[in-house]
């Protein structure tokens, strides 16, 4: 049974004003922290999982004699394996990132808190946390580590990160594949704004969970874009086409929230068919509460 | 009240207000520009590629309608008159030449005018021939003091009493109008050369006029051939050819010849020409027909032996310079061939002009005659050959006449019509002089406010400028 989060979740604007990314980060894992029920992301530790029947070959340091002596039978015990896995958190710096709409943060600055509340969290679970990012070009930034330095280096790269280009997610994905170690983690954190309508990333993903990584996708899109508010404009254009120019009236045409849903919908459904997961995140939404809708979400799945 | 010289201005300045008004209205411009990463799934709407913007900056329309507005009102040269106090008086009462007559019934329409049934005065009344004097004091009795004293018979200036206007009005401020009233024996040649000062001069308003009706001549009446002999005094009187005797004789004038001599009788002559100089007991014979009612007609060569008769002064000093000889009725004469100099004595009355405005002809009553200098010999130079000649000559010899009937009879020229009906030099006048009238210019004050207008302008537009 799942309970209502208690603490008072902070909007993104509000955590733009708290300064460094790394306070930042703090702030967010707290109300993260207190906001779920139980950590997906636990696997170092000694923790006893279940018993088990011996068997031979096992190693004896592990028999439980009390439970021997109570039963008379040899059973093992057995405990969670400290997952030290390799993780990944890619993030998209491209053109699109830059884009705020009214009043809110920018798309980059929002991964950047969840990237850096995820990584924040992935280190002290004991997980080697690795940054990517991707947007003019596919960029391994830092390789994977777990040592306790290794979070400041990775808030600082996500602080410099700048966003410029359309490159696509796919080349950083399989970039990715190639450096970490099988059975890793990658979190992309993007607005899957593809030329290609995202078969290339789908495609990449699915290479990676073919190599046995868990892959979760995140998806960031402001509520201009979502179609839920309307941009004040006539005239629009795509940052990675400036060029392009459209005049339209998003807020007397129905039709565009539900175009961009559909889009997104698809390639969700690219995504799931290929094992990988899908969270839509919006840029108006408090940080920790999308992290621990998430995690809720996944317990409950 | 605030009443407009220039309305056209006014009505041009709130037509061009409506130019800034039109511009919010009416103006097209992009629509605004932004990114949307999403714009792929944005369906095309031609309808917003141009943008017709709404009149929001209502605040810079306000003030460019209002700067417009001002401008026009500036230039519509604004005057406000502060308070109702009724129309005022200014009465301009001709002294001069052909007044006498008539000097009664001007006084007492000056006074009807100016004095109330209270017996306050109403106005200003200036009183003027060569030059106006504004009169001090006005009541009953300074009336009948006024009406005591002859006029001075002194040639009319025009101009000289429409100068005066302003002065006039500046002391009846806070009057609604003021009135202006010319009491005189018309002479539209006067008039004319009045209208000038005026039009240099602040009039907002017309000018009545009170004309005397010319009175019949009280000399000997004209055509009446006896009574216009002639006796001509000249050295050269045995000669055949004289230009002033036939001139004379061409307009009416039976001329007789009489040598210069000691003993010379004019009795009887109704004028007496003088050319050249004579001895002194000569000089008293014509004193005397001067004194019985004659003219003498005094020329340039018989100054210096007449200088105690004749109407002027100064060194009598001959040059040839000559020129061309202007009397008041605008006919003229030119290439004199000696030219005396100096001025028209006080008292006497200016007849003719050199073209360069000095004195050349003066005349002045002594007894019952008239004594007349021409400042040139009328015998030499080409301005005999003039076909005015016999008309200038004939002016001269009627002396300290009344002007004639060719002067008043003259049509009024467009600009005395104008100032007559209000309209014309009085909307330039009102500019010329604030508060003249009665009234304040507030031109300054507006054209003020306009800036004013201007600057907040320029500074909110700069503002929204660098906010946007």
């Amino acid at each position: 049974m799942t309970s209502a989060p208690s603490t008072a979740f902070l909007p993104p604007g509000l955590l733009e004003r708290l300064g460094g990314l790394e306070l930042i980060a703090k702030t967010v894992v707290r109300g993260f922290q207190a906001g779920i029920h139980r950590s997906p992301l636990r696997g170092a530790g000694e923790d006893f999982a279940k018993h088990r029947d011996y068997q031979q070959g096992d190693d004896v340091r592990y028999l439980d004699w009390k439970l021997y002596g109570r039963t008379d039978r040899l059973y093992v015990r057995e405990f969670e394996e400290r997952s030290n896995l390799q993780a990944f958190v890619v993030v998209d710096t491209s053109a699109s990132m830059e884009y705020a709409g009214a009043g809110g943060v920018t798309k980059l600055r929002y991964a950047s808190y969840v990237a850096a509340a995820l990584a924040h969290l992935m280190i002290g679970a004991g997980d080697s946390v690795g940054l990517a990012a991707f947007g003019a070009e596919a960029r391994l930034l830092l390789a994977p580590r777990a040592r306790s330095g290794h979070l400041h280096d990775l808030l600082l790269s996500l602080e410099r990160l700048a966003p410029g280009g359309s490159e696509g997610a796919a080349d950083v994905l399989d970039r990715v594949g190639v450096t970490m170690r099988r059975g890793g983690r990658v979190i992309l954190i993007s607005d899957l704004l593809e030329d290609d309508g995202g078969e290339a990333l789908a495609a990449a993903a699915g290479r990676l969970r073919a190599r046995g990584d868990e892959v979760m996708v995140l998806r960031v899109l402001t509520p201009e874009e979502s179609g839920e508010a309307a941009p004040d404009a006539g005239l629009f254009f795509d940052p990675e086409h400036p060029a392009r120019e459209v005049p339209a009236t998003p807020r007397l045409d129905p039709g565009y929230a539900r175009r961009v849903g559909a889009y997104y919908a698809a390639l969700a459904d690219r995504l799931r068919q290929r094992g990988v997961e899908y969270v839509p995140l919006s840029t108006e939404q408090p940080v920790e509460q999308a992290l621990v809708a998430w995690v809720n979400r996944r317990r409950g799945a | 009240m605030i009443t407009f010289g220039t309305p056209a201005f006014l009505l041009a300045g709130a037509l061009g207000a409506l130019v800034p008004l039109a511009l919010h209205l009416i103006r097209r411009r992009p629509p605004n520009r932004a990114p949307l990463p999403t714009e792929r799934f944005l369906a095309p709407d031609p309808r917003t590629a141009v943008r017709v913007s709404r009149p929001t900056d209502l605040l810079l329309l306000a003030l460019r309608m209002l700067l417009l507005v001002l401008a026009g009102a500036a230039f519509a040269h604004p005057v406000w008159f502060p308070a109702a106090r009724g129309t005022r008086e200014v009465v301009l009462l001709d002294t001069g030449t052909g007044m006498g007559a008539a000097w009664p019934q001007a006084v007492a329409e000056a006074r009807r005018l100016l004095l109330g049934a209270d017996g306050k005065p109403r106005g200003e009344l200036v009183l003027f021939d060569t030059i106006a004097v504004p009169m001090r004091r006005l009541d009953a009795r300074s009336f009948a003091s006024l009406q005591a004293t002859p006029p001075t018979g002194a040639e009319s200036r025009y101009a000289a009493a429409l100068e005066m206007i302003p002065a006039a009005t500046r002391e009846l401020r806070g009057a609604d109008s003021v009135r202006v009233t010319l009491i005189t024996r018309a002479r539209w040649a006067a008039w004319s050369e009045g209208l000038s000062a005026l039009r240099r001069a602040a009039w907002p308003g017309a000018i009545g006029l009170v004309s005397i009706p010319v009175p019949p001549a009280t000399d000997s009446a004209r055509g009446d051939t006896a009574a216009r002999e002639a006796i001509r005094i000249a050295g050269d009187a045995r000669t055949p050819v004289s230009y002033t005797r036939a001139a004379l004789q061409a307009t009416g004038w039976s001329v007789r010849d009489v040598p210069i001599a000691d003993a010379v009788s004019v009795e009887g002559a109704r004028l007496v020409v003088v050319e050249d100089a004579v001895p002194a007991p000569l000089a008293g014979a014509v004193r005397r027909g001067a004194e019985g009612g004659a003219t003498v007609l005094v020329t340039a060569p018989a100054a210096a032996s007449l200088r105690g008769l004749i109407p002027w002064r100064g060194t009598l000093r001959a040059d040839s310079t000559g020129g061309a000889m202007w009397l008041a009725s605008g006919e003229h004469i030119g290439r004199a061939a000696v030219r005396v100099s100096g001025d028209a004595a006080p008292g006497a009355a200016l007849i003719a002009s050199w073209e360069d405005g000095r004195p050349a002809a003066a005349a002045r009553r002594m007894g019952r005659g008239c004594i007349v200098f021409a400042a040139a010999d009328l015998e030499r130079g080409e301005m005999t050959m003039d076909a005015a000649y016999p008309r200038v000559v004939d002016r001269f010899a009627r002396g300290c006449e009344s002007p004639g009937p060719a002067d008043g009879d003259a049509p009024l020229d467009a600009g005395a019509r104008a100032v007559l009906h209000g309209s014309g030099p009085a909307a330039v006048a009102a500019s010329a002089i604030p508060g003249a009238g009665g009234g304040i210019a507030l031109g300054r004050w507006v054209m003020a406010a306009a800036l004013l207008a201007a600057l907040a302008e320029t500074f909110f537009a700069y503002s929204r400028r660098s906010a946007a």
